[in-house]
């Protein structure tokens, strides 16, 4: 891959700008709104990334990846709520549950390649949104989820004044997640998922259990959808089956194909600009000048999912690397126009 | 006069290069047999006229470039393949696989052909192709490519895998069907590809290294140097 | 007794309705190894187009209105699977994970023009008086609608069943769910096979649209989800390119749902969760399928 000197120290500055802007007020990102609307786009980019880890990183398609993110965000909310134990145990238990769910699912589903795996991910996946939806014991509120007991977690995570609180939290948590898999994509477990994707066959010709690998993987990946989950909780307030949906890893998918694969920093901005842009489409829809255009061009276009599904489309058919993709192509050519 | 013209094949599959620039001929109405040692190429080389993978250079079927034209299409203009591995359908009957295969309007004399040099086949019809011997699979599978018109049959290791009766049967059919047809046949069996060969190619590393009569097949320290086999023994 | 037999054939009918999705995808993905998100966008399709015209010919929909809505539902959802194949899928040719994601897309954008069009609410969807009578088998009251989804299904499956079996082109398809590379050896252009599949795979979608929406009490371009998740579960457990393996998987799902579901109420959904566990770990090629090299 292609590296350019400049691009850790500017992305040091562009971190430092991101972590120091919301302490002024006269900023943007100084307004509540805006910061609440960037950590949840955080989330949503450090998310995408611990799907690229499966998808871009490993090769496997897997449509339930909502499931752990999910079991992240319900966990420590019923743990919380019950006060079972402190707020910052049950998120600890809350991430350890995420991993080993992925553990177990990851074992059965492994048993499966390719467009089976992917099946039969997106079964599990759909079984816990089922589970969530039920209200089972009277935990997980149903159709309608649970509030967050606002009491029984620190205060500066409370009220409107304090989302720049929210907002520091979900940056830390996209940053660990970016370390982590930075970490092992760049070490030698990372080579093999690599591999893996690439040639499964050469891998096994090797002598490594390439089962075993892709778990490590799936787990891996689980573990921490588990700890964004978590840190979902505190941004939105409640848990619901929203974040259960099959339609969660199917956004993760988009926002891995948009901002390209393997990359690492491309599936981030993809769920940045994924997560920015379906907010901001809906506040677009809902401003009155929207309401002259007809209802036939105007009633699909207030739906989210038509533009980034026709982005969608376009990309995989014409630009397969998304935005990442694109710009090494570009770097690469401006590359050997200089050394010709 | 050439049926098939291959010049300057170049194939990459998966990114590894297979075939550096292979060029030969296949003469009209002969048996030629492409030799050389296991992964040199002559698979991919069938393979590649059969347009399975892209590829660069030409192969010209009387005088028409057929390479980058689809599969079916390099079918219907005259290849016939009898793949390695036999490749026949494991679920389908044996007459549906056939039937499968034939494409003339008027099929009854090509079906006549098939049976008289494959009687088992006849009797086994409505047979699962998944349940019969391996001796008889390659039956359905040479007789898949004798049920229409072709210019060149392409037959890949015929014998392989098969008990020694099963070896002559099979070499006993190829030269029935060598009499009438140009056939490009790629081959182990030494004893059988002397009794056959009108024309001998050489294939190492992706390259055609002999090409030529197959007099020299005689010649054991030849065979020893080119195959890295003892022409000596049958 | 009469209890079993309502909630057996209740199970039978949902599983009827799995069925119709599950067969396309099953040929799809056998034949051309396409895992198909867009399926549920066929459904969509067949039902919103059979909703149309059902609410357009007339205050009151008779039998025979009924029917022909369901047919021309079908025949639309087929048309447009057809689209999809020759504007996106052919040029994706052998990228199968590309080919998914492609079809996921088409889901989104499928899924935001219904909405967009019709909301998502749902809105009934006109249904002959004789869906609402009973009949009667072996003393249990089975309400009429449940009948026409398992006529439907076995009329489509004896349908699907002589293409298969008795025509060329599922001479064709047959082979090429075992291996297309060798049809095209042979001189046989697969990608008609393709295409059939396709408006086939369409059509039964977009019949059970019709008859999901009759189900569900009405047309909502959010009902094809669950149906498409189910029709995967169905195609696991039947075994992929097996379409009589889907038919016995949807059955045995729907009436063990409904099962479930009686005594347990929502312990349906998860049951089947835990069967498709326990199908995968004892036999990963599904019931009817062929174990991969």
């Amino acid at each position: 891959m292609l590296r350019w000197k400049y691009s850790r120290p500017l992305l040091a500055l562009l971190l430092i700008v991101l972590a120091i802007a919301p302490m002024f007020t006269s900023l943007p990102l100084g307004k509540p709104g805006l910061q609440q609307t960037m950590a949840v786009a955080f989330i949503w980019g450090a998310l995408a990334l611990t799907y690229d880890l499966l998808f871009g990183f490993t090769g496997l398609l897997s449509f339930g990846h909502a499931l752990y993110f999910a079991t992240g965000v319900y966990v420590s909310c019923i743990l919380i709520n019950h006060d079972v134990v402190s707020w910052w145990l049950a998120a600890l238990i809350a991430i350890a549950s995420s991993g080993l769910l992925a553990a177990l699912v990851g074992a059965a589903s492994l048993r499966t390649t390719g467009i089976t795996f992917a099946m039969v991910t997106l079964a599990f996946g759909e079984a816990g949104h089922v589970i969530v939806g039920k209200n089972f014991f009277n935990l997980t509120g149903g159709e309608n989820g649970i509030a967050l007991n606002a009491e029984r977690i620190p205060q500066f995570w409370i009220g409107v004044f304090n989302t720049k609180y929210i907002y520091w939290t979900a940056l830390l948590a996209l940053i660990i997640t970016y370390l982590v898999i930075w970490w092992v994509t760049e070490s030698s477990a990372g080579k093999v998922f690599a591999a893996l994707r690439d040639n499964e066959q050469r891998v096994q010709v090797l002598g490594l259990n390439t089962q075993r690998f892709k778990l490590l993987s799936f787990v891996i990946s689980g573990t921490l959808a588990g700890m964004l989950g978590f840190v979902m909780l505190i941004a939105a307030g409640s848990a619901a089956p929203r974040f259960a949906e099959s339609t969660v890893t199917i956004a993760l998918l988009l926002m891995v194909v948009i901002g390209g694969a393997v990359t690492r920093w491309g599936a981030v901005l993809g769920g940045i600009f994924y997560s920015i842009a379906s907010t901001r489409m809906q506040d677009l829809t809902q401003q009155e000048s929207f309401a002259s255009i007809p209802k036939w061009i105007g009633g699909p276009i207030a739906e989210p999912a038509l533009l980034l599904g026709i982005i969608f489309i376009f990309i995989v058919m014409f630009a397969p690397g998304g935005l990442s993709g694109a710009y090494y192509r570009l770097r690469l050519r401006a590359l050997t126009r200089k050394s010709s | 006069m050439n049926a098939l013209s291959v010049k300057d094949l170049h194939v990459k599959i998966n990114e590894s290069h297979i075939l550096h620039g292979v060029s030969f001929e296949v003469p009209v109405n002969k048996v030629t047999v492409l030799l050389g040692r296991n992964g040199v190429g002559k698979s991919t080389t069938l393979r590649s006229i059969m347009g399975f993978y892209e590829g660069t250079g030409s192969i010209s079927l009387n005088g028409k470039e057929i390479l980058g034209m689809q599969t079916y299409k390099i079918a219907q203009s005259g290849v016939a393949f009898v793949p390695e591995d036999r490749e026949i359908f494991a679920s389908l009957t044996v007459r549906e696989n056939l039937s499968l295969a034939s494409r003339e309007k008027n099929s009854d004399a090509a079906y006549k052909l098939v049976y008289s040099l494959f009687p088992e086949l006849d009797t086994r019809a409505s047979q699962i192709a998944g349940s019969l011997s391996g001796g008889q699979q390659q039956m359905v599978a040479i007789a898949r490519a004798l049920l229409n018109k072709n210019e060149i049959l392409l037959v890949d290791e015929p014998t392989k895998g098969l008990a020694p009766k099963l070896v002559s049967e099979v070499a006993e059919v190829l030269m029935r069907v060598a009499e009438h047809s140009t056939m490009l046949l790629v081959e182990q069996n030494l004893s059988l590809v002397k009794k056959i060969a009108q024309h001998v190619i050489v294939m190492d590393q992706g390259r055609v290294v002999y090409q030529g009569g197959p007099e020299k097949l005689n010649d054991a320290s030849w065979v020893h140097q080119m195959l890295g086999v003892s022409g000596g023994h049958k | 007794m009469e209890t079993f037999i309502l909630i057996g054939i209740t199970g039978i009918g949902l599983g009827a309705l799995y069925f119709l999705v599950a067969s396309g995808l099953s040929l799809i993905y056998g034949l051309m190894g396409v895992l198909n998100f867009a399926h549920g966008s066929f459904l969509s399709v067949g039902a919103f187009v059979g909703y149309w015209l059902a609410r357009n010919l007339g205050p009151e929909t008779s039998m025979s209105e009924f029917i022909l809505a369901m047919i021309i539902g079908g025949l639309a959802a087929g048309a447009f699977a057809l689209l999809v194949e020759q504007l996106l899928i052919t040029r994706l040719y052998d990228r199968h994970i590309d080919q998914a994601l492609v079809t996921v897309g088409v889901s989104l954008v499928v899924g935001a023009l219904l909405g967009g069009w019709f909301t998502n609410d749902l809105q009934i969807f006109p249904t002959p008086l004789w869906f609402y009578t009973a009949v009667n088998v072996g003393g249990a009251m089975i309400p009429a609608d449940r009948v026409v989804y398992i006529a439907t299904a076995v009329l489509l499956l004896i349908a699907n069943w002589a293409l298969l079996k008795f025509t060329r082109i599922g001479l064709i398809i047959r082979a090429g769910v075992e291996n297309r590379h060798m049809v095209n050896a042979l001189g046989v252009n697969v990608r008609l096979a393709f295409s059939t599949v396709f408006f086939l795979g369409g059509f039964a979608a977009g019949v059970g649209g019709v008859l999901v929406s009759v189900y569900s009490n009405g047309v909502s371009p959010l009902i094809a989800g669950t149906y498409l998740i189910y029709g995967f579960i169905v195609v696991v457990i039947g075994g992929m390119g097996s379409v009589p393996g889907s038919f016995i998987a949807a059955m045995l799902i729907g009436v063990i749902r409904q099962f479930a579901n009686y005594y347990v109420t929502g312990l349906g959904d998860f049951v089947v969760v835990i069967l498709l566990a326990g199908v995968l770990l004892i036999r990963p090629q599904g019931l009817l399928g062929k174990a991969r090299a």
